[in-house]
């Protein structure tokens, strides 16, 4: 079920049944529902900050004051993630110049919110969009793009570069952007970024700084799952041979390099500078961040659950 | 004319005989048939005559087959510096026999030299389905060298789930990965070894669609590209600035066509191959050797028989191949 979800949508569907169930259940339980979803996040998605730091943000919470006023402050959350899309959507559509060819990769909210965004400023561009296997969202998008009265290329993954001398800019999404700049998105995206820039084409990330990991500051690598087989293979449909085997990467690493800006809710900022924006931000850096761990271990001590809750 | 020579020809033409390799020895075949059975007037003039028309027929049924073309001009050649009609045949004679043994021969060569470029515990990525690719690999495997092959699944055909199932057939242990992962499976790989549809005379190579960023990816990673390719698929007609078609096939192979036709808006594009320029090839593997892509000419002119003259020529080598046999 997360499997499919984009970071954004993935956070918004975490933090609605969080807030339904903040408000009809007991504190014990909300926690103990509460220490299961953090968990399954981690596991399912460790990649998609957006979430974890929701998360982190909510167990902080929940530490100090308990469940009260809590379903408040969720909704809050949301609204300071949704406005900072918004906002982030609306930073990118400035580099835009009416007529580019853009080119992007999946089907993340934040470049969809970035094309309605365009629309509104009657900004007309022309999108080019690999079906990005696995998952083939690039389906999704390009309805969406057309619903908006976009004219849409759908290619195969494998003719980005055979169609990247025809496109003017690059815009895509993030789950994730470690503390060197790198950005952590749907597979496919560094191999995009690359033929864009050997074609010297400008490439775009529209993530707001929520998506930060502050773990890679500390040193720790951004776990990037993989997936099975039958995100290849209908299995039903399709006889394979004997000892057929896939690797399905979800997710891979785009080098700081290879991007030219991020368009956050701040404003544009090099790849490399995040940390500097987040300086500005909080006033200190490296951020103060309670490990993961630790903040889970304290939840469980606090409302007397064992180790698995 | 013999009919099994014009029966060759609609084989060609009706895609009854396909595969580069295939549509080549089958026009020498029609060749040698002809010379054969040649029953018009005993002196060399009309013979060179006769034989350009039936060249003529064979590179009329698929113009784009650059196999076919070098296969033609290969046999052709022998006329070149023959006096009389009986010399003249017993040239070209041997000049079929010897394209047809290379060409079966070519593609055990290959494997046998490209073998020999991969080290000891390998890793190999390749793209599409090769023929030549796979041969190279199985011999490397076979020879203890290969530990893993990646293979693309390459969309929309497919092709790499021939690649799987010929690899596990011959024990190689093998992987399928989605064309997007390609980046980031390139830092476990140790060669990027493909195929080619077709070798432009500037060391180009045009393959299956993708190619061109597997290999973009490898030399990012400092990852060798072998191309495995016979020399009948180095194409003459590139040197005369001519390029080669990249042909768009139907998007239904993509999307299913409900979704097409619901989605009048969304172009579905499908090219089929792309060009991967000479600089991200370190090697092309032919049966003669291997060469540097860049010496793609050496193969056209030394081994294929093209001169400079018929090469210029070529462009209108359709139109009068009888002008071709007085070039050679």
């Amino acid at each position: 079920m997360l499997g499919r979800l984009t970071g954004s949508e993935l956070l918004f569907r975490v933090l609605d049944e969080l807030s339904e169930l903040a408000e009809n259940a007991s504190e014990d339980v909300f926690v103990k529902n509460f220490i299961v979803q953090f968990e399954n996040v981690l596991n399912g998605r460790p990649a998609s900050m957006a979430t974890i730091n929701a998360l982190r943000a909510l167990a902080e919470y929940i530490f100090e004051k308990g469940v009260t006023g809590l379903s408040e402050y969720i909704k809050d959350l949301k609204n300071k993630y949704d406005n900072a899309l918004w906002k982030s959507a609306e930073v990118a559509s400035r580099r835009v110049d009416n007529g580019d060819v853009i080119l992007t990769n999946s089907n993340s909210l934040a470049v969809k919110r970035f094309l309605k965004t365009l629309r509104d400023q009657d900004k007309y561009v022309e999108l080019v969009v690999p079906e990005s296997r696995p998952g083939n969202e690039g389906l999704l998008l390009a309805e969406y793009a057309e619903s908006l009265g976009y004219d849409v290329r759908l290619i195969t993954d494998s003719a980005t570069r055979f169609f990247m001398k025809d496109v003017d800019k690059v815009f895509v999404g993030a789950e994730a952007i470690a503390a060197n700049g790198a950005v952590v998105s749907k597979v496919g995206t560094s191999l995009v970024a690359l033929v864009a820039k050997e074609a010297r084409k400008r490439v775009f990330v529209i993530a707001p700084t929520a998506k930060f990991s502050y773990e890679t500051v500390h040193g720790e690598l951004l776990k990037l799952p993989e997936g099975g087989l039958e995100l290849l293979v209908d299995m039903e449909k399709e006889a394979l041979p004997e000892g057929f085997r896939a690797r399905v990467p979800l997710y891979d690493v785009t080098p700081a390099e290879y991007i030219d800006a991020i368009a956050t809710e701040f404003g544009i900022v090099a790849p490399q500078a995040i940390p500097i924006l987040l300086r500005v931000i909080y006033g200190t850096y490296p951020p103060k961040v309670e490990p993961l761990s630790n903040l889970l271990r304290k939840l469980r001590e606090k409302y007397s659950l064992g180790d698995r809750a | 004319m013999p009919s099994r020579i014009l029966q060759i020809a609609s084989g060609i033409k009706d895609l009854k005989i396909r595969g580069a390799g295939r549509i080549a020895r089958a026009a020498v075949e029609a060749l040698k048939i002809a010379t054969l059975e040649y029953s018009g007037p005993r002196d060399l003039a009309s013979f060179r005559k006769y034989l350009a028309s039936v060249a003529g027929i064979l590179l009329h049924t698929r113009p784009t087959a650059v196999s076919l073309l070098n296969a033609v001009v290969f046999v052709l050649k022998a006329l070149r510096g023959v006096n009389t009609l009986n010399e003249a045949r017993d040239s070209v004679l041997r000049a079929a026999d010897e394209f047809i043994a290379n060409s079966l021969n070519a593609l055990s060569r290959i494997s046998e030299i490209g073998s020999k470029r991969i080290k000891e515990g390998s890793i190999i990525l390749t793209h599409c389905h090769s023929s030549a690719a796979v041969g190279v690999i199985t011999r490397a495997f076979k020879e203890g060298r290969v530990v893993k092959v990646y293979s693309t699944e390459t969309r929309p055909f497919m092709q790499g789930r021939i690649t799987v199932s010929q690899l596990l057939k011959q024990g190689v242990p093998v992987i399928q990965i989605p064309d997007s992962a390609v980046r980031y499976i390139m830092h476990e790989v140790d060669y990027v070894l493909v195929g080619a549809d077709t070798v432009a005379s500037n060391g180009a190579v045009v393959n299956k669609i993708g190619t061109s960023q597997v290999a973009l990816a490898a030399k990012e990673s400092r990852v060798r590209v072998y191309v495995a390719a016979e020399s009948y698929k180095f194409s003459p007609l590139t040197l005369v600035g001519e390029l080669v078609k990249i042909e768009y096939r139907s998007p239904e192979e993509v999307t299913p066509r409900e979704w097409i036709e619901k989605h009048p808006k969304v172009k579905v594009l499908n090219p089929v191959f792309d060009v991967t320029p000479p600089e991200y090839i370190d090697v092309i593997i032919t049966e003669y050797g291997v060469i540097p892509p860049q010496a793609a000419i050496l193969i056209l002119i030394d081994k294929l028989g093209w001169t400079l003259e018929s090469i210029k020529y070529s462009e209108g080598i359709f139109e009068d191949a009888e002008k071709l046999v007085e070039l050679m």
